[in-house]
């Protein structure tokens, strides 16, 4: 499997079912009209798998530092899964792909190996205008249809979902030090400042790929800290969101209506 | 990292770039360009605090007073109780009390306050004029006694407004419609508040006694009755009214809004416990008249 054709044959032939008007997806219903209604297409079901061997890294005892190669190895294993996700929809000829979703499933068959898989609903533009972002590729979001919908009246459209992550060993405390502080409640400026980088770091690298592709901003960036498994000490930050840029459209988003619910 | 400009150099990085980033979610980010408000960033502050519990689970400390500890920390609130029973014996706890701890307290609103701080210091990076969607977490770190106060939340600055003056910009737990609603009704929102009680609970023999459904196995309390346990229930009612109490005292003139109050307990002894009281709101003031809002529309879901 090496890009950009490395999709296994199955998936060629699913894909070249689809078309002729048939389509899959996992949008819901009301997800279904709000993307028809936004003027989207759905062309069918995308996925991307890696399963990654994440291998262990040597850290220092006492030392709190990133973990450069586990950092790679996480943000490489997902870029994969992400990759083959956009090929299977530029297969279909999509102007971009809703409701991503980004899981990283452990089996037992694999110790230190994770599967980290991509699924989502590409979609086309019903008016014929490209909606493919700068690289010209498919865009990506994890936005659901009620997000996209609401997005795309506020006169901005999504570009891709953009990540950025830091894997983080945090020191463990020497004897002396902790015998040193007992009974005082006081600040670890050095835990503080280690983890204060690791997440900054995390987010610095999300919004560095937003800039790539030429967004205005990231909204709805969520920040998830795991330790997979590696032991509390070792833990991996993850900023995601969806990079979005202002197009020449204008607020359309009318003013919400006051509603008050007879239901219980 | 103490006072202003303690920021990670990667923050300062990762501010000056020049797109936005949002924890905002789609619907809020849309009501959030209604209101006139631009996000500019996701800022954040953080604090790790070594945190122990004086004397927890420890008999040495039983029948210490507090009055004797070096940090002069009695609070505003003690309480003692006497046992009923006439017992002298070593191990029948003869005297309870409950206290305020206060040196607990301020650890808790230095990790916080810091954490606080450099949120803020984040936004003013950017020249934000508030932050909206603040979310503040504790927990503890990796198995330590490390806890770690977080902050974030989505710095904004208003259209067409004038640059920020150099006070802190402001700050509130809400978001979205719900932020828009209170603008609409006239006020607007200062800064986040948070305020901590932290009561400590050493149980007397009946409190250990019915905490240990022990009662009846001397004799003492009926067998199987149901009854208050007095000691647990003043301590709980005097953590709440200090929450109220430290929150009202950074209120000034202004209103709170959005307030939630929660209380951990945590089991220290046979009987003993650590009542922890959080109240978190908004603090908000009147900047016009209320208008009235639009008749609303009644509906009923068919799915």
């Amino acid at each position: 499997m090496s890009s950009p054709t490395d999709l296994p044959k199955d998936a060629e032939s699913r894909l070249a079912e689809l078309g002729h008007g048939f389509f899959t997806s996992d949008l819901s219903v009301n997800e279904f009209l709000l993307v028809k209604e936004t003027g989207f297409h759905p062309l069918g079901f995308v996925m991307g798998s890696s399963i990654y061997h994440t291998g262990i890294q040597g850290r220092r005892w006492s030392k709190s530092q990133e973990l450069s190669k586990l950092t790679e190895a996480m943000y490489n294993a997902r870029e994969l899964a992400m990759t083959r996700m956009e090929e299977e929809a530029d297969e279909l000829g999509a102007d971009g792909i809703v409701g991503v979703r980004l899981d990283v499933n452990y089996y037992e068959w694999g110790s230190d190996a994770a599967e980290f898989i991509a699924l989502g609903t590409a979609v086309k533009a019903e008016d014929g205008k490209s909606y493919r972002n700068k690289q010209g590729k498919p865009f990506t979001s994890d936005l659901s249809g009620q997000d996209f919908w609401t997005i795309m009246q506020t006169g901005y459209v999504p570009q891709g979902l953009v990540m950025g992550t830091c894997v983080y060993h945090i020191a463990h405390r020497g004897l002396g030090q902790t015998l040193g502080s007992v009974g005082q409640n006081i600040e670890l400026p050095n835990f503080t400042q280690a983890l204060y980088e690791a997440r900054e770091l995390a987010m610095t690298r999300m919004q560095d790929e937003g800039n790539t592709l030429g967004a205005t901003g990231i909204v709805g960036v969520r920040l998830e800290e795991k330790s997979h498994q590696w032991g509390s000490h070792t833990i991996e930050f993850l900023a995601i969101g969806t990079a979005v840029t202002k197009s020449a459209g204008d607020v359309t988003l009318p003013r919400p209506t006051v509603i008050i619910s007879l239901d219980n | 990292m103490t006072g202003p400009g303690d920021l990670p150099e990667a923050a300062t990085r990762r501010l000056e770039s020049g797109s936005f980033s949002s924890g905002l979610t789609v619907p809020d980010f849309g009501a959030c360009l209604q209101m006139g408000l631009r996000p500019v960033g996701l800022v954040q502050g953080f604090c790790a605090m070594q945190w122990s519990w004086y004397g927890a689970g420890s008999p040495y400390m039983r029948g210490t007073s507090p009055y004797g500890t070096s940090d002069g920390g009695q609070g505003a609130y003690s309480q003692s109780w006497r046992c009923p029973h006439g017992l002298v014996s070593a191990e029948h706890r003869a005297w309870g009390q409950n206290y305020e701890q206060t040196w607990v307290e301020s650890a808790w609103l230095q990790g916080f306050g810091s954490a606080y701080g450099r949120l803020i210091e984040e936004a003013k990076e950017v020249g934000a004029h508030g932050i909206i969607g603040v979310t503040d977490t504790s927990h503890n770190l990796a198995d330590m006694n490390v806890t770690e106060f977080h902050m974030l939340g989505t710095a904004v600055v208003v259209e067409d407004a004038p640059a920020p003056p150099g006070g802190d910009p402001w700050s509130t737990y809400l978001a979205g419609q719900r932020l828009a609603k209170l603008i609409e009704a006239g006020f607007m929102p200062i800064s986040v508040i948070a305020g901590i009680a932290s009561v400590r609970v050493w149980a007397y023999c009946m409190t250990e006694y019915l905490m240990e459904g022990r009662v009846g196995t001397y004799g003492w309390g009926g067998a199987t009755s149901t009854q208050e346990i007095e000691q647990v229930s003043e301590g709980h009612l005097a953590a709440r009214a200090l929450a109220r109490e430290h929150v009202r005292r950074q209120l000034g003139s202004d209103m709170l809004h959005g307030v939630s109050i929660t209380t951990a307990e945590r089991e220290v002894g046979s009987g003993d416990q650590v009542l922890e009281c959080t109240l978190r709101g908004t603090r908000v003031r009147r900047f016009k008249g209320f208008d009235p809002m639009p008749t609303p529309r009644p509906t009923v879901r068919l799915s």
